[in-house]
């Protein structure tokens, strides 16, 4: 099985700063594999394993990709080689501009199976970019994966996970799919994964055509803290939770 | 740019219909929802607040997103609209088709949609709960979905135009099983007081404390992210946050939560939040309107005594 893992280099939202405008600082802030890509690198490795090869493919600025560091910490997670879409004019923007990246990417990559996707990137959070590379592709695509099974030539059975069922999709290849973080507890890479990932090819593609922002940001603003009272009890004996009870009295409760 | 006078909503869940046709409503001239569903479903529905109910009852095994091309026909009929899809993830599937086939992003987990002259403007939280963004969308269609409690439904609207959704499935997958899951998600988007599992819990089975004292207080369980997770302690459904559920309780109890900004973007519309950690510096506390610093294994105990 050949498969495409698509994985995003976000800042890590854990050191953004907000500013005195309430705006978001991005000073210093390092750039990681966003989290729950991590899922989609381990079910790549892990479904490769039974026979196969993995690509990786990140699309970004060369603020975030152009690192041999971040490079590595992707190969290192189980892919073969990695294929970066690079450019700085920040042509993808929301869901679709980069779903009509990584579609183009995944065109010009040639023969696969399965391309596989997090549920969501840890800074927007869209978790639409993978139904909607199917969608481009006209390919099946199924979100909220959380087990993937080869089921003979050219067929994956795949578990999704709904909030109040389970169901087993047979789907044909090739397909999207999107997995939850449900899926797999992402290893981590040993001492030898790391010396391996500096030798492992990495191809620098041509940005696909990804077409007019669909969006148009108006602001964007740390959130107003809402005011709360603060009110502080020292201590785990009597006093203290008498103080509790009353509080929750006071309230109401 | 675009108006986006004509919203279009679209949900499986009747009661969440009828949030989302409220604030569409707000938002828009012309709300047309389409319910998946039956006829009698449709019928009692209608007062959901929209102009029009179209209802779909998927067959033959097909299921909401094999709908995508026939709903974005219809809201092509409309020169701009807006597409409004319930948040579940069956919602977020077919929301990422009708994008494609609109030509337009997805914006999910919308939280506030208001009309700002000729724009709509529609907000979210992003880096996890970091900033909210505005945005309009700058083509003909937009997409968003939008979750259970971010509306209100006013009961008593005027009854809309009831007929069937006339439109073919498309591309479904073969569905082999199907199986109603067991853990039995409980619903806190409508609970009025959730006790909050935090990393502080030391093991699993210390769980039955924290439910004992939900039960001493009517209250359900929720957590934070690392203890569905990572620990998987509780089922997914449970953790609170902008990457998992966004609550508005009367009460939150937390116990041993940090209040990571990403847990804190899911409760703070909470109305009282009372935090019990023994980190004084934990950053709940800046978020709690009553902190107790202390050890929750001796408070917990203490506080099941003193309200049963």
């Amino acid at each position: 099985m050949k498969i495409i893992v698509c994985c995003k280099v976000v800042p890590n939202e854990e050191e953004l700063q907000v500013l005195p405008s309430r705006e978001l600082g991005f000073d210093g802030v390092p750039w990681k594999i966003s989290q729950y890509d991590l899922n989609a690198l381990e079910s790549g490795k892990q479904l490769a394993a039974g026979g196969g090869s993995m690509t990786a493919l990140s699309i970004g600025g060369t603020e975030a990709l152009g690192s041999s560091k971040i490079q590595k910490d992707i190969l290192s997670r189980g892919p073969d080689s990695l294929k970066l879409v690079l450019d700085d004019g920040k042509p993808f923007q929301d869901s679709l501009q980069t779903a009509k990246a990584i579609a183009g990417a995944v065109r010009a990559a040639g023969e696969y199976d399965l391309v596989l996707c997090g549920m969501g990137s840890s800074d927007l959070y869209f978790q639409e970019v993978g139904v909607q590379v199917g969608a481009l592709l006209g390919l099946p695509a199924v979100n909220n994966v959380t087990g993937i099974k080869p089921a003979g030539e050219g067929v994956v059975e795949v578990e999704r996970t709904l909030e109040n069922e389970v169901e087993v999709l047979e789907v044909p290849l090739p397909a999207v799919l999107s997995v939850s973080s449900e899926i797999n507890v992402p290893s981590v890479p040993a001492m030898r994964d790391i010396m391996k990932a500096g030798k492992k090819p990495v191809e620098k593609l041509d940005c696909p055509d990804c077409g007019e922002a669909s969006l148009r940001t108006l602001e964007q603003m740390a959130p107003e803290q809402q005011e709360r009272r603060q009110e502080l009890v020292e201590g785990d004996g009597e006093e203290a939770v008498d103080a509790l009870v009353r509080f929750l009295k006071k309230e109401g409760f | 740019m675009m108006s986006m006078q004509t919203i279009f909503v679209i949900s499986e869940e009747a009661a969440v219909l009828a949030e989302l046709c409220c604030g569409a409503k707000a938002a828009a001239e012309r709300v047309t929802a389409i319910l998946f569903g039956g006829e009698a479903d449709a019928a009692a529905a209608a007062s959901c607040g929209a102009d029009r109910l179209l209802f779909c009852q998927p067959s033959g095994g097909a299921v909401a997103e094999d709908y995508a091309a026939a709903i974005a026909e219809e809201v092509k009929k409309d020169a701009s609209a807006l597409v409004v899809v319930n948040n579940s993830i069956r919602g977020r599937c077919l929301a990422g088709k009708l994008g494609v086939l609109l030509d337009t992003a997805v914006l999910t987990s919308v939280n506030s949609l208001e009309r700002s002259g000729e724009d709509l403007v529609c907000r979210r939280m992003v880096y996890g709960g970091m900033a909210q963004r505005s945005e309009v969308f700058a083509k003909p269609y937009g997409v968003v979905t939008v979750g259970a409690g971010v509306f209100e439904a006013a009961p008593g609207g005027t009854q809309a135009a009831v007929s069937p959704f006339e439109g073919a499935p498309q591309g479904g997958l073969k569905c082999v099983n199907r199986t109603e899951k067991k853990e039995g998600g409980v619903d806190l988007v409508a609970a009025k007081r959730i006790v909050d599992v935090g990393r502080g819990l030391a093991k699993e089975e210390d769980l039955e404390l924290c439910r004992r004292l939900a039960g001493a207080l009517g209250a359900e369980v929720g957590c934070s992210r690392p203890v569905a997770e990572n620990n998987k302690w509780l089922p997914k459904s449970s953790y609170m946050g902008i990457t998992g559920v966004q609550v508005k309780p009367e009460l939150i109890l937390a116990l041993g939560v940090s209040g990571q900004v990403q847990h804190i973007g899911g409760i703070n519309k909470s109305r009282v939040i009372v935090a019990v950690n023994k980190d004084k510096s934990a950053p709940i506390f800046k978020h709690a309107d009553f902190g107790v610093v202390g050890d929750l294994y001796k408070v917990v105990p203490a506080l099941i005594e003193k309200l049963s």
